[in-house]
């Protein structure tokens, strides 16, 4: 890709940039298929202005940028968003001193966002997705809840952990040892109890005989506090509709920002879950009845569950190294009834608006998140032409290109001088 | 008795002709069965039936566009153009692309089914590093769903294998995929066996927790190679038994080893090796581990660093089963490249197969083929469609010793055959029409033909 300087900043880039606007670099993308993601819809041959790192015009009457960058009419769409998946937390699977995502003595509280590696070679890999930002989660222990999920960008720079302890992570339903039962009721008196405790702190700071100080609750009871605040949403992992209208049913009573991972019965109560406005995190192509709670998984339970108007963000099942593939998951989508501007949001945008981030549409303020693809980007045959996180482009290039170079350079000495 | 008679007759005649005398009265001859489960496989109802004016890829690395495909009795007939074929079933297939059935080498359905509750998980037997008695096909639950969805895919023939924990973790066996309440009912008519081997971490790690051999690679290896001189003096004592009861002697048969029985297999060139191997000095040491014993090392499953000992497998026989870009779980799959099978398929005499071994990607192994042929094709390759279409037909039938059946539309061959709705290798292909030997198993538009296993039928 050419890139033409043209401009110096003009004054009024400079005036919507921020105080440290004098490092700033500005960039137009023209000549571009936007798609929006938003009620915009696509803009054909239309222009993006990024400077400090947001998407600062769209469409402009004139192109103010140090650098002009011309698509040639390929796509542009905010960059894919991964979820529920623990990049950065494991390089390889079955090397435990490079896990880091789960502990046994892991609660309420635990915040593996301390732990995120962005020189993991897992992060490049999955740029070659699209992917630009993920909600990473974590997989805790013997608690029900399994901490709180935190948001990283994939630049791999190591400021890119953009926020933590976003939102809190349980584990529902079928139990190998013991029952479901136990753990949605523990979550009921949990938050019952809580609600009473705020009931009598809140009394007690009224009541002005009492010169008593009032105890600052455990950092445990603050976390469930703020999920009774809608300061953080409840990300429940749970497939059989029984414990999907359970968790709907408390969401009612305390006024939870939920969110549900799998529900792979979801499509029996599609509407209700659509009511409360409780987006579903699942996968698409999950489609076999793996247990006795998911006898309704099929590759059109994503179309099903938006034309139902549930929200729904999908991810990758199975391994985090499989993150890159989320677009062909996306695609599979299509294949079975999903429009592709909801496939799309599916990746994008519903993500943003499930776990509440600052991207995952192309819009003016927004964090310049962005991809270039070089056709469909839900095509097997399409690839990324180039990216930007948070305004900045990125290579898609990765240890395994290095491997496949490295194996395919003709030479006369052993493998190991090929670098 | 009857069959005693002519061996006697025999023992008679070189009595006579050696002159020897050989006055002692022979037992009946101990002969093992070698298939004991025999398949009961049919062919579903057919008809003569004619597909016009699709793209066709043959498996042979050939594209034919606007081409018809004639399936009679259950064969291929003949492909062309503009065919004719009286009374025969048309279907009009212009827009789509026609593919030979596809063929997963490597796939643990009926073994380890959906739903995966602890009643079924029945494919791994983890109690030794040798279990090369246990036979998948025992294992099987015909009623997973997952077969259901397998074909809807495309997929018409595949082999169950055990799992990899053992450095021989028993037979595999190739199926038909089509719905039978029986194991015996999918079985592929005189399909080898295969023989499951397992290099590396897996091995190592489950016996070395329980203090037992194998705890290293070098364990592994010791293992195998004690288990092959075993087999090998084993395969000597059944050899001398046949030759001195053909001599007319009456020796005592060798103790029956239904263990060995399956490793003699490979030895006598019965039995195919399928090995989980993923790395390049593992899959090295396991060729030369062949050549040790005598026997083929066969296919290297799960091939992950085969792109680094291309050659070598080239040069020895060997197929390589990868997928396209599984990486990462563990360190013997830190490695991956997502042109590993184009390099391997690039050398001459090569065996590249793309395989699941997964319930959700055997549905796709179209897609995973594809994924294969863009990247490399982005990367200096020129793969094309009906090259690509090869891994997962043509070199997987080889792969299964099944060459000269299917995996190739070629006049003679089983109609093993996928109708598409597009370019397989689109992410929006979709199969329409699956046909096994020339029979419709599946038709995404018609529910007659969308099997249900007993499993699902009913539940609400």
């Amino acid at each position: 890709m050419k890139h033409f300087k043209v401009f110096k900043s003009s004054l009024i880039a400079l005036a919507l940039a921020s105080s440290t606007a004098s490092f700033a670099e500005s960039f137009a993308i023209t000549n571009a298929t936007v798609h929006t993601v938003t009620e915009q819809g696509v803009l054909e041959n239309a222009t993006v202005v990024i400077e400090n790192g947001k998407v600062i015009a769209i469409n402009p009457e004139t192109i103010t940028a140090d650098t002009i960058i011309d698509a040639e009419g390929k796509i542009l769409t905010p960059g894919l968003i991964g979820s529920m998946n623990q990049l950065g937390l494991v390089e390889v699977g079955a090397v435990s001193k490079s896990r880091d995502a789960s502990d046994k003595k892991a609660d309420i509280t635990f915040d593996a966002s301390l732990a995120f590696n962005p020189r993991s070679t897992v992060i490049p890999y999955s740029r070659k997705g699209g992917i630009t930002s993920n909600v990473v989660s974590p997989r805790g222990g013997d608690d029900m809840f399994k901490g709180q999920t935190f948001v990283a960008d994939l630049s791999g720079e190591f400021d890119s952990v953009r926020a933590s302890n976003k939102s809190v992570v349980i584990d529902l339903g079928s139990k190998s040892k013991g029952s479901r039962a136990l753990s949605l009721q523990n979550l009921q008196f949990k938050l019952e109890d809580a609600v009473k405790e705020l009931a009598k702190a809140k009394k007690k700071t009224n009541d002005a005989k009492d010169k008593k100080e009032a105890k600052e609750p455990s950092r445990e009871a603050q976390v469930i506090n703020a999920l009774l605040a809608g300061e953080k949403a409840l990300v429940a992992y749970a497939d059989r509709a029984t414990d999907l209208l359970f968790l709907l049913k408390l969401k009612k009573q305390f006024s939870l920002d939920m969110v549900f991972v799998g529900a792979a019965d979801a499509v029996l109560i599609a509407d209700k879950i659509a009511e409360a406005k409780v987006p579903v995190v699942m996968t698409a192509l999950d489609n076999l009845p793996g247990s006795f709670d998911s006898l309704h998984s099929s590759l059109e339970n994503a179309a099903k569950l938006t034309k139902a108007g549930v929200t729904v963000v999908l991810t990758v099942n199975g391994d985090t190294h499989n993150l890159y593939q989320l677009r062909f998951h996306a695609g599979n989508a299509i294949a079975n009834g999903l429009s592709p501007d909801a496939a799309l949001a599916s990746v994008t945008a519903n993500v943003a608006q499930a776990f509440n981030l600052d991207s995952g549409t192309i819009s003016v303020g927004k964090t310049a998140d962005l991809v270039l693809w070089s056709a469909d980007p839900f095509e097997l045959s399409t690839k990324v032409s180039q990216m930007w996180i948070g305004g900045k482009e990125y290579s898609t290039r990765s240890r395994q290109d290095a491997l496949r170079d490295r194996y395919t350079t003709p030479s006369d000495m052993p493998k190991a001088y090929v670098k | 008795m009857q069959k005693f008679l002519p061996s006697l007759v025999m023992a008679a005649l070189s009595v006579a002709l050696t002159g020897c005398l050989q006055s002692e009265q022979q037992d009946e001859k101990v002969v093992i069965n070698k298939n004991p489960y025999p398949s009961t496989y049919k062919a579903l109802p057919l008809q003569t039936t004619l597909i016009k004016n699709a793209t066709v890829l043959t498996g042979t690395g050939t594209r034919m566009d606007n081409a018809d495909v004639l399936m009679v009795d259950g064969k291929i007939n003949k492909i062309g153009n503009n065919l004719i074929a009286e009374g025969a079933v048309e279907i009009d297939a212009n827009g789509k692309w026609i593919t030979p059935g596809i063929i997963d080498v490597h796939s643990h359905l009926g073994v380890y089914p959906s739903p995966s509750v602890e009643s079924h998980s029945d494919g791994n037997e983890m109690s030794s590093p040798n279990t090369s008695e246990v036979w998948a096909e025992h294992s099987i639950w015909p009623q997973d769903p997952g077969f259901e969805a397998a074909r809807a895919g495309g997929i018409t023939t595949l082999q169950i294998l055990p799992g990899s924990a053992n450095l021989f973790g028993g037979r595999g066996v190739t199926l038909r995929n089509v719905p039978s309440h029986t194991m015996q009912g999918m079985k592929f008519p005189n399909a080898p066996y295969g023989l499951k081997m397992a290099c590396g971490e897996n091995p190592k790690r489950v016996y070395g927790s329980r203090k037992v051999l194998p705890s290293t690679r070098m364990g592994n290896m010791a293992g195998y190679r004690m288990a092959w001189a075993d087999a090998t003096e084993y395969k000597r004592a059944w050899e001398k038994y046949d030759t001195d009861y053909q001599a007319g002697k009456n020796p005592t048969a060798p103790e029956r080893d239904i263990e060995l029985d399956t490793l003699k297999g490979v030895l006598d060139g019965d039995i195919l090796i399928h090995n989980h191997c993923y790395k390049a000095e593992e899959m090295a040491m396991m060729i030369d581990l062949g050549k040790e014993f005598n026997y083929h090392s066969g296919t290297f499953h799960h091939a992950i660093e085969a792109y680094k000992v291309a050659d070598t497998l080239a040069e020895n026989g060997n197929c390589a089963a990868m997928w396209p870009d599984w990486w990462g779980f563990k360190m013997e799959a830190y490695d991956m490249v997502h042109e590993n099978v184009a390099i391997v398929d690039a050398v001459k005499n090569s065996c590249a197969v793309v395989h699941s071994d997964s319930s959700s990607t055997i549905q796709r192994l179209n897609q995973e083929a594809g994924k294969v042929m863009y990247r490399a094709n982005e990367n200096g390759f020129e793969i094309t469609p009906e090259l690509a279409i090869t891994w997962i037909t043509a070199n997987a039938a080889q792969s299964l010793g099944l060459a000269d059946e299917t995996g190739s539309l070629e006049n003679g061959k089983n109609a093993d055959v996928v109708i598409w709705n597009q370019n397989p290798f689109s992410v929006y292909a979709q199969a329409e029409q699956v046909f096994v030997d020339g029979a419709k198993v599946y038709d995404r538009f018609d529910e007659k033909y969308q099997a249900k296993s007993d499993f699902l039928l009913g539940q609400r």
